[in-house]
C-alpha cells in the first residue's frame, strides 16, 4: 500500500484533468474506500485517453449494487436470512473486483450474518432476530459506504449530475 | 410390528391424517423433548438430536417400538426426507454432527391442518421378494426391507463420515509434512549459522593472535569453550541463543513462518529470505578481519557485529519465540512487505506498456469463463482478452457443463463457485465425468476445507477472488505451459529488470495462504498455497514446479520437486550432517554455497556438483528458478 501511494499522485493527475469539478479528489485520498491497485487494474484496461471500459464496468456495478440493496431491503423485511446471505455474497464479489473495500467488507458481514454466523463467519449466531438486527445495521453502513464510493467515482469519471438517491435510505 | 396408518389399510389412508403423522406431530409438541427431538429452526422440518435417547425413550412411548430404523422407514413411507447438507456449505448440519433432520413440505410446526395432506406413498414394491416364497408373512418382509434401508442409511452415514475423516486426515498429513520440513530447514539454518560464526571466530582469533595452531581447533560449538574464554563468550552466547530458539521453535511450530524479509537486507534485491541470511554474513565478515590488526578491538568489535547477524536471521524465519502471534497465523503467511512493495511499484510503472500483454502463446488459449456476476465477468474477460486469449463465457455451472458437453474445446476453465442453477463445484464434478480440461476455481471462499472440497471434486487450482491481473496471468501460465512458444517465464508479460522480477515473483511464490480477512492484500501470492493439496493428492495435471521454470530445465533438475513440497518457501534441503562440517576449512563453504547460487559466482569449487543441476543458467534464469524453488 505504501508504495502505491508513492506512484499514485502522478498517475491520477494525468488521468483526471477532464474529470475535475471544483476540487477533484484523487484516488490516493480515497484509499480507505477504494483499493487503488485493484481499481487501477481496471483503468489499465482502458484505451489511451478514454475511460469507456472502466466507466462501463463501474456504472454497471452501480446498477447492480442499487438493485441488490433494494433486494436486501425486501429480504430483510421478509426476514429471509438465506437470501440476504447470498445477496451479500453476490455484492461482495463485484465490489471486491472493483476494489470497493468498505462495501465489500460490509457485504461479507451480511453474508455471514445471513448464514447464521457472527461477523467473522467463524462462530454461530443461533438467534435469527439478532442476525436480522445486525444485518439491518450493517446494511445501512454498506449503503453509506457505497454512496461515498459512488459519489467519488461519478466525480472521477466526470459525471457532474448528482448520483441517484439510494432506495429508502 | 408396525403401527400407525400403515395398519389401517395398506393402500392409502382415506380422508384424515394418518396415526403415524399425528403421533409424530404430538411428540414434537412436547417441549420436554427439546433436547432430543424438536422442530427445526425454520419450523418446516424436525430434528432428532440425540438418536440414542430418542430410540430408547421416546420411540417406545409414542410408537410402541424402539427401532430407529423402523421409524426412519416409516418416515420414508410418508415421503419425509432426510435433509442433507449442501456441498457448497461444506459444513455440518446446523444441529450437530449426529443430528437427523427430516422434512416434508406439508409437515410444519403450528400447522396441524396440513397434516391431512401427508399420505402414505404407494406401497413398496413387494413383487421382487414375492417370487421367492409367498408363505413368508408380509410383515417379515417389511421388517427385512426396513432393516435393509436402515443399514443402507447407516452405511451411507459411515461413508460420509469416512470421507470427511480422510479429508481431515489429509490435511493433518500435509500440516505434519510441512512442519517436518520446516523444522529440518530451520535446524539447518541454525547449524549453518553457528558453524559460520565459529569459523569467523576462529579466523579472527587466528588473525589477531597469529598463533599458527589455532586453525586446527574444531568448529563445533561444544569445542568453542576450550578456546580462549574471553573471545569465545559472545559466540557461546550466540549459539546458546540460537539453540534456545531452536528448542522454543519445537513448540511454536504451527506458527513458523520462514518468509519474512530481513530488515537488514532491504537494499539487496529481494531474494528469498533464507538466502539473504548468508549474505548478511558475508557483509559482516570483512570488519572483523580488518579489525584484527589491533587485538584490543577484537572483543568489542565482534560483539557488535554478531548482534545484527543473529537477530535478523531469527526475524527472517519468523521464529522469534518472543512473538506469540505467530501461532495465530497458522498456514497463512503475510506477504513480505519489502517484496510486495517492489512488485506493486513495478506494475503501475509499466502499466502503459503492459496494457496488452503477449505472453507468447503458440496459439490463443481458449478460455471458458464461468461467472454469474456481470462485473466480475466483464473484468475477468477483459483481462483475459488483454492476455491474447479467446474467451467464451457461461453464466452458471449448468451452462458451463452444457458447453463442454456439446463439444466445445477449451484449454482452461475458470469457474466461479457460488452460482445460481448449478454451483461451480458440482459443475466441475459433472465435467470431470467426461473431460479433463483444467478447471480453476475462482472464489473468495478459500478456507482450507473449502479448498479440499474443490480439489476433491476435480478442480486443478484455486484463484482467490478478487484476483488481480497478475494472479490471473500467473494462473494461465502455470496451466498452459504447453501453449507457450518459448520459455519466456515471467519476463514476457512484464519487461522489468530481471533481478526485480525475480524478487517480485518470489514474493508471489513464497507468500502462502492468506486468511479471509485480507483478501485484497496479495491475491496473486495466495494461490501458491493450493499447490500442496495438489501434490499430495497427486491430482496436478501440471506439476507446480512448471509454473515458472522453463520446460527444458525441469527434467534436468530433479531437485526442484523436492523443493516445491515445502510451501513455506524454505529453499535448500541440505541435510544437517553436511551443514555441520567441522573445522574452519569445510565450514566456510557451507553458507557460501548459497551466496554463490544467488550470484552465480564460481568462487567455490565445491559448488560444482550442485551447480551442474542448474545447467549454469543465464542471469535472468536464476531469478525465475529461485522463484520456483520457493514453492
Amino acid at each position: 500500500m505504501a508504495s502505491t501511494t508513492t506512484t499514485k499522485p502522478t498517475k491520477t493527475k494525468e488521468e483526471s484533468p477532464q474529470a475535475a469539478p471544483a476540487k477533484p479528489r484523487t484516488l490516493s485520498e480515497m484509499t480507505d474506500v477504494i483499493d487503488q491497485s485493484t481499481f487501477e487494474q481496471i483503468l489499465e484496461m482502458d484505451e489511451e485517453g478514454e475511460h469507456d471500459f472502466s466507466q462501463g464496468i463501474v456504472y454497471g456495478f452501480f446498477e447492480q449494487a442499487e438493485s441488490t440493496f433494494v433486494k436486501m431491503e425486501t429480504a430483510l423485511k421478509e426476514r429471509q436470512l438465506g437470501e440476504l446471505s447470498s445477496l451479500g455474497h453476490f455484492l461482495k464479489g463485484s465490489s471486491a473486483t472493483i476494489g470497493l473495500t468498505k462495501v465489500k467488507d460490509a457485504c461479507e458481514k451480511i453474508q455471514h450474518y445471513g448464514a447464521g454466523k457472527d461477523e467473522t463467519g467463524a462462530n454461530d449466531e443461533p438467534d435469527e432476530k439478532v442476525s436480522l438486527e445486525k444485518i439491518g445495521k450493517i446494511l445501512e453502513t454498506a449503503k453509506k459506504d457505497y454512496k461515498e464510493a459512488e459519489d467519488f467515482l461519478r466525480e472521477y469519471f466526470g459525471d457532474a449530475e448528482p448520483a441517484s438517491p439510494l432506495p429508502s435510505s | 410390528m408396525m403401527d400407525g396408518g400403515q395398519t389401517s389399510t395398506s393402500t392409502a389412508p382415506s380422508g384424515n391424517s394418518s396415526d403415524f403423522v399425528r403421533k409424530l406431530y404430538k411428540m414434537l409438541e412436547d417441549p420436554s423433548y427439546a433436547e432430543i427431538v424438536r422442530w427445526g429452526d425454520e419450523g418446516d422440518s424436525f430434528v432428532v438430536l440425540e438418536c440414542e435417547k430418542f430410540t430408547k425413550t421416546i420411540l417406545p412411548k409414542h410408537f410402541k417400538h424402539s427401532n430407529f430404523a423402523s421409524f426412519v422407514r416409516q418416515l420414508n413411507k410418508y415421503d419425509f426426507h432426510k435433509v442433507r447438507q449442501n456441498n457448497e456449505d461444506n459444513g455440518q448440519s446446523p444441529y450437530g454432527q449426529n443430528a437427523w433432520e427430516f422434512k416434508h413440505p406439508e409437515f410444519r410446526a403450528n400447522s396441524k391442518d396440513s397434516l391431512d395432506n401427508i399420505r402414505r406413498k404407494a406401497p413398496a414394491p413387494r413383487k421382487q421378494t414375492q417370487a421367492h416364497d409367498d408363505s413368508v408373512p408380509t410383515q417379515q418382509i417389511d421388517l427385512l426391507n426396513q432393516q435393509i434401508v436402515a443399514q443402507q442409511q447407516q452405511i451411507q452415514h459411515l461413508s460420509d463420515r469416512y470421507g470427511q475423516m480422510s479429508v481431515d486426515n489429509q490435511l493433518m498429513l500435509q500440516e505434519v509434512m510441512r512442519v517436518q520440513k520446516t523444522v529440518v530447514n530451520h535446524e539447518n539454518v541454525i547449524h549453518q549459522l553457528v558453524t559460520h560464526l565459529v569459523s569467523i571466530d576462529n579466523r579472527q582469533k587466528r588473525d589477531s593472535k597469529s598463533v599458527p595452531f589455532q586453525p586446527q581447533v574444531g568448529a563445533s560449538p561444544s569445542q568453542v569453550p576450550s578456546m580462549d574464554d574471553g573471545v569465545s563468550t559472545p559466540l557461546q552466547q550466540a549459539s546458546k541463543l540460537l539453540s534456545d530458539m531452536n528448542a522454543e521453535m519445537q513448540f511454536n511450530l504451527v506458527g513458523v513462518e520462514p518468509m519474512g524479509e530481513p530488515p537488514k537486507t532491504a537494499g539487496i534485491v529481494s531474494t528469498p529470505t533464507l538466502e539473504s541470511a548468508p549474505r548478511n554474513h558475508q557483509r559482516v565478515v570483512p570488519p572483523p578481519n580488518a579489525a584484527a590488526a589491533s587485538p584490543a578491538l577484537v572483543y568489542p568489535k565482534m560483539n557488535g557485529d554478531m548482534e545484527p547477524v543473529v537477530y535478523p536471521v531469527g526475524a527472517t524465519n519468523g521464529i522469534d519465540p518472543m512473538y506469540s502471534e505467530h501461532v495465530n497465523n497458522v498456514p497463512y503467511t503475510m506477504p513480505p512487505k519489502q517484496e510486495g512493495d517492489d512488485g506493486r511499484r513495478q506494475f503501475p510503472d509499466n502499466r502503459k506498456k503492459s496494457t496488452n500483454v503477449d505472453p507468447g502463446w503458440a496459439r490463443s488459449p481458449r478460455i471458458l469463463l464461468v461467472e454469474d456476476d456481470a462485473t466480475c465477468r466483464q473484468i475477468g474477460g477483459k483481462f483475459l482478452y488483454s492476455f491474447s486469449c479467446e474467451i467464451d463465457t457461461a453464466l452458471d455451472g449448468l451452462e458451463a457443463v452444457n458447453k463442454v458437453q456439446e463439444g466445445s474445446k477449451y484449454d482452461l476453465i475458470l469457474m466461479d463457485i457460488i452460482m445460481p442453477n448449478l454451483d461451480g463445484v458440482s459443475a466441475c464434478h459433472l465435467i470431470r465425468q467426461f473431460d479433463r480440461t483444467p478447471i480453476i476455481a475462482m472464489t473468495s471462499n478459500i478456507r482450507s476445507d473449502d479448498i479440499q472440497l474443490y480439489f476433491h471434486h476435480g478442480m486443478d487450482d484455486v484463484l482467490p477472488k478478487p484476483f488481480t491481473r497478475k494472479s490471473l496471468l500467473d494462473m494461465l501460465e502455470k496451466h498452459l505451459v504447453h501453449l507457450k512458444t518459448v520459455s519466456q517465464g515471467l519476463e514476457g508479460p512484464q519487461p522489468a529488470t530481471p533481478a526485480t522480477m525475480a524478487g517480485q515473483s518470489s514474493a508471489a511464490q513464497s507468500v502462502t495462504v492468506k486468511d479471509d480477512s485480507s483478501p485484497s492484500q496479495s491475491p496473486a501470492a495466495a494461490m501458491n498455497a493450493w499447490q500442496s493439496p495438489n501434490q499430495f493428492q497427486a491430482m496436478a495435471t501440471v506439476p507446480p514446479s512448471l509454473q515458472q521454470v522453463p520446460g527444458q530445465y525441469v527434467p534436468a533438475n530433479p531437485a526442484t520437486a523436492a523443493y516445491t513440497i515445502d510451501q513455506n518457501g524454505v529453499q535448500y534441503p541440505a541435510p544437517p550432517p553436511v551443514a555441520m562440517g567441522p573445522g574452519p576449512g569445510p565450514a566456510r563453504p557451507q553458507p557460501r554455497r548459497h551466496i554463490s547460487e544467488i550470484s552465480n559466482g564460481p568462487e567455490n569449487p565445491n559448488l560444482a556438483k550442485r551447480q551442474r543441476m542448474y545447467v549454469q543458467p543465464p542471469q535472468p534464469m536464476v531469478g525465475s528458478m529461485q522463484a520456483t524453488r520457493t514453492n
